[in-house]
Order: structure tokens, then sequence, then C-alpha cells
């Protein structure tokens, strides 16, 4: 038998050449795939790391833009006081909702906010911006705000909220709750002091991911929070706010070299925030012990 | 309680021994199956009582009537009479926490709360009475001294709980049941998931805690069985077999089903 397995081997059989064959189209394809997604990521990376990063200056940061140039201090102090706003609105409606879903959820009530959640996900986030646009900003009577935006990108993240709560809550073992369940503790106790307690890191990322969100969202605040080249003065409604996003998408329109270079800029900024983000997630998931 | 007195007669006890729960015709239900079977058995005061039977037989659910920690779990329900101290304590109205303050639980896995060493102690005592911080000081030290563990814990009691190994985690998780001061303490196969020589240690524990406390343990593990307790009841099917001193059950066992039990022919 080893004989005729040793004459055969210098020969490859056709069955194996057509493997080797179909193993090479399947590794180009792969590669030819792989090109697709990281020659324009890679691109659109460089294009604005070079661009913005040649826009940078001191000035950015401490003066405000006037529509065609100077810097980005409005824009930023408005950002972080949407993102942060929308925070505010989001982390007790998406925290609270998660922990009832994962602590309560297993009846009727529970896949109904659930399948209520996974529709609002995927509602287009111009949509929820027009709705706020005619419920906050004309029906309430706010006009372009702070508050309509935040509450406009709180709406768009709890549902992400919710979920990743519910999903690192579910990963707490059930023997936990029995544990302190065993000790006397109230339903209250067990929900927030042990199960939310261990789940903490989940409901951080969450927190974070939907802050990320909220920081590179353009079309819920196009109808909400509207546009100002000031500095935001402390009013939360009836005085429009500026932030980073509107300049990436209307300066690049403007016939200007310096407008170009600012909204460049507010791109390059937005991607370095979301990415420290995303590094601060990575650090409160990191295993400890 | 003489009533209660000539209904243990059938059980052959000796009059001397009190028994800190009665059970009487214990029916349990996991929805529409029936996992105990009229169950009687009693549980005497400051002894070690091991339950012992084949996966299924209702030994665990029998634990967790004790506790009611059947109650978390809907189609769950358990008809008859459980006796702690004359109050039957599956019947409605029964104040739950204070049931479990009572009758602590220890688990087949270890189940610290991703604490401190500290704060694990001292969560449950936190639930039922509010202690001045050197009086919970001194809980957390001596709870940690009877679960024999004081002495490796005692210069990091901020760390967390999870770095300790599962036998150090497991005599925490004893220590914060003793923390409360319950009447009964439950072990549900608690050393299965451990090495060895962290078994000798809580076996030896188990014996130091039952000057003080009512224990009853489930095992698997008949020899455990044999070292730790002083009486063994044999569960098979959701019925009490038999239930004996652990020298005679293990030495001459009056069921035919026992002895083949304890012998190994089946389970």
């Amino acid at each position: 038998m080893s004989v005729t397995f040793e004459a055969a081997a210098p020969k490859r059989s056709s069955l194996e050449r057509r493997r080797v064959i179909i193993s090479a189209i399947g590794w180009g394809l792969c590669g030819f795939a792989f090109l697709l997604v990281a020659v324009p990521l890679l691109d659109l990376v460089l294009t604005i790391v070079i661009k913005g990063a040649s826009a940078f200056s001191i000035t950015l940061f401490t003066t405000s833009s006037n529509g065609v140039k100077g810097g980005l201090l409005a824009a930023i102090v408005g950002t972080a006081v949407l993102s942060l706003g929308s925070l505010v609105f989001a982390v007790p409606i998406g925290v609270g909702a998660g922990l009832y879903l994962s602590e309560y959820g297993q009846n009727r009530l529970g896949s109904v906010i659930r399948f209520l959640s996974d529709t609002l996900t995927g509602m287009p986030s111009v949509v929820l911006g027009y709705f706020s646009y005619i419920t906050m900003v004309i029906g309430f009577g706010w006009q372009f705000s702070a508050l309509a935006g935040s509450i406009t990108l709180a709406i768009m993240i709890v549902p992400y909220l919710a979920r990743i709560t519910e999903l690192s809550l579910q990963r707490v073992p059930v023997a936990m709750r029995e544990a302190a369940f065993a000790l006397g503790a109230q339903e209250r106790t067990v929900a927030f002091r042990v199960v939310l307690s261990a789940g903490l890191p989940g409901v951080i990322t969450g927190v974070l991911l939907g802050l990320a969100i909220s920081v590179g969202e353009t079309a819920p605040l196009i109808y909400t929070a509207g546009w100002s080249n000031y500095v935001w003065n402390g009013k939360f409604i009836h005085q429009p706010i500026g932030y980073l996003t509107y300049v990436i998408w209307t300066f690049i329109d403007q016939p200007y070299k310096s407008a170009h270079a600012l909204a460049f800029a507010a791109a390059l900024l937005v991607m370095l925030v979301v990415l420290a983000i995303n590094i601060g997630v990575r650090i409160v998931l990191r295993p400890k012990v | 309680m003489p009533e209660a007195a000539a209904r243990l007669a059938p059980m052959a006890q000796s009059a001397s021994e009190e028994p800190r729960i009665a059970i009487r015709n214990l029916d349990f239900y996991y929805g529409a199956t029936k996992a105990l079977k009229s169950v009687s058995i009693d549980f005497l005061d400051r002894q070690t009582t091991a339950m012992i039977g084949p996966s299924g037989c209702g030994k665990s659910t029998l634990l967790r009537v004790l506790n009611r920690m059947y109650d978390l779990y809907p189609g769950q329900r358990a008809e008859g009479e459980v006796m702690l101290d004359g109050e039957n304590i599956i019947a409605p109205g029964m104040d739950i926490n204070r049931l479990r303050r009572r009758v602590g639980m220890v688990f087949q896995k270890p189940t610290p709360f991703p604490k401190s060493i500290y704060e694990n102690v001292a969560f449950g005592v936190r639930l039922h009475e509010r202690l001045s911080r050197s009086a919970m000081d001194e809980r957390v030290e001596s709870s940690l001294v009877r679960a024999a563990l004081w002495g490796e814990v005692k210069d990091k009691l901020n760390n967390s709980a999870l770095a300790l190994s599962g036998g150090q985690q497991q005599r925490l998780c004893i220590a914060r049941t003793i923390a409360v001061k319950p009447q009964v303490i439950l072990l549900d196969e608690p050393t299965s998931a451990l090495d060895p020589i962290s078994t000798l240690k809580i076996e030896q524990l188990i014996e130091e805690l039952k000057r003080d406390f009512t224990i009853i343990i489930v095992t698997h593990n008949m020899q455990q069985a044999g070292r730790c307790a002083d009486r063994v009841a044999f569960f098979y099917l959701g019925e009490v077999v038999e239930v004996a001193d652990a020298t005679q059950m293990f030495t001459a066992p009056r069921e035919r089903r026992t002895q083949e039990y304890i012998t190994g022919r089946f389970g």
C-alpha cells in the first residue's frame, strides 16, 4: 500500500488540482473584498487627518466662526452640551428600560417594549429630527434649541442603551441574584445594588457608545438645534446652538478655502472624540483581577 | 409540643432532641410535575443533617423550600406544613425576607458579589440592621473568623472578593451567611466545585458551625455525608426513603433501596 501511495505522491491528482485552484480563488476574493473596504476607509481617514490637521491651530479652539473662517469654539461647546444633555435624558430611561427588560421583561409587555425599541433603532434619524421639529420646535414653541436637540439625540440612543444594558445584565449569573435573595434582600436591592453593580461595565459601555452616536449625528439636529455662530449662552430654549457635524455638513459647500479647512478640522475632531470614546470602552471592558 | 411529638413517633425520635424544622406531608410542584411527594422529616437543632440521593431525587428542591427560594419562579409551588419554630413558613403571609434572614443558604458555586471582601460580608447585615461603623467592623471580623478566612484576608479587606480562590470565595459566602445571624444554614453541594483541600476546610468549618446553627447539607458525596453529618436522609424519586444516624445509615440501613444506593448499585 505504501508503495502505491509513494508512487502517486509526486503527481497531483485532478481532484487535488481543483482544490488548490478553488482555494486560490477564495483567497483572491477575500483579498479583493478586504481592499474594497480598506482602501476607501484608509483614503477617508488619511484625507481627514491630513486636511484636518493642517487646519488645526490654537485659534480653532479659542474663537468661533463667522461662517467663512475663524475657529470652532461655538461648535465644540455646542456638541458637548447637546451630547451630554442627551445623556441626561437617555441614561435614566435607557438603563431603566434595560433593567426592567432584563429582570422582569420575560412577559408580553417585555416583548412589546423590545419590539418598539427595535423599531426605534431602525428609524431613520432624519425622521426623528422632523418629528421633534413638529412637536418641540413648533408644537411646544421651543424654537431651535439645545433642549430640543438633546431630547432628539436622547430618543435616538435610548434603544441602544436599553438593549446593551439588558444584554449585559442578563450575563450576571442567576446564582448571584439568588445569593442576594437568600440573604433576605428585597427585589429593588437585588436589582440596583447587586445586578446593576455587577453589570456596570456593560452599562458604562452602552453609555459611552450612546455618547459616540450623539457626537457623530447630524440629521436629528438639523431640524432641532439650528445653528449659531456664537458660543452657547446657557439658554436651553429659544436659542439655536452650533455643533461640529453641522460644520462638516455645510461648510464644505462654501466657496471658501478657509471654510473647507474648518469642515475638515471638525471632521477630524469628531473622529478623534469617537476614537477616544471607543478606547474608553475597551478600558472599561478590560477584564480585571 | 405533645402533638408534634406524637407524630414524630414513627420516626423513632428520642424525646430530648428538639426539631428546629418539622416538615409534614410536603408536596412540591414544578408546574405540573410533582417533585416532592408527601415528605415528612425533622431537622434537629444544632445538628448537621445530610440529604443524599441520586440526581433529581428532590433533595435540592427541599432545600429551596426551606428558604422559599422557589418563590422567585412562577409555576413552582409547595403544599403542606414546614414548621420553623412553630410557624408554617410556606403559608401565605410569611415575611420572606425575615425568613431568609433566619434561614441562610450557601450555593454550589461560590457566589461572591463583585464588591470588596468587607462589603460582601456587610451586604446582608445592612439589609436587616443599622450598625455603627465599629459594630460593623466587629461583625465582619467575627464572621470572617468563624468562617476560618480572617487570617487569609485581614490585610486586604478592601480588595475585590473576585480575586480570592474558589475555596476562599466559598468560605466568604459562608461568612456572609453567618454575618446576618441565621438559625439555620442550608448548604447546597457546597464543595462540589472545590479542590480536596478546600473541601476539607469547608467540612471542618461545618463541624464548627453546628455548635451554633442547624445545618442542612445536600451532597452527592457519600463520604462527605459520613464525615460531616450527624443524621442522614436518603431521598429517592421525590420521597424520603430513610432518615437515620449517620453511622447507622452507612453501616446498617433499614431499607433495601438505601443499601443499594450507598453501595453504588444505582444512582
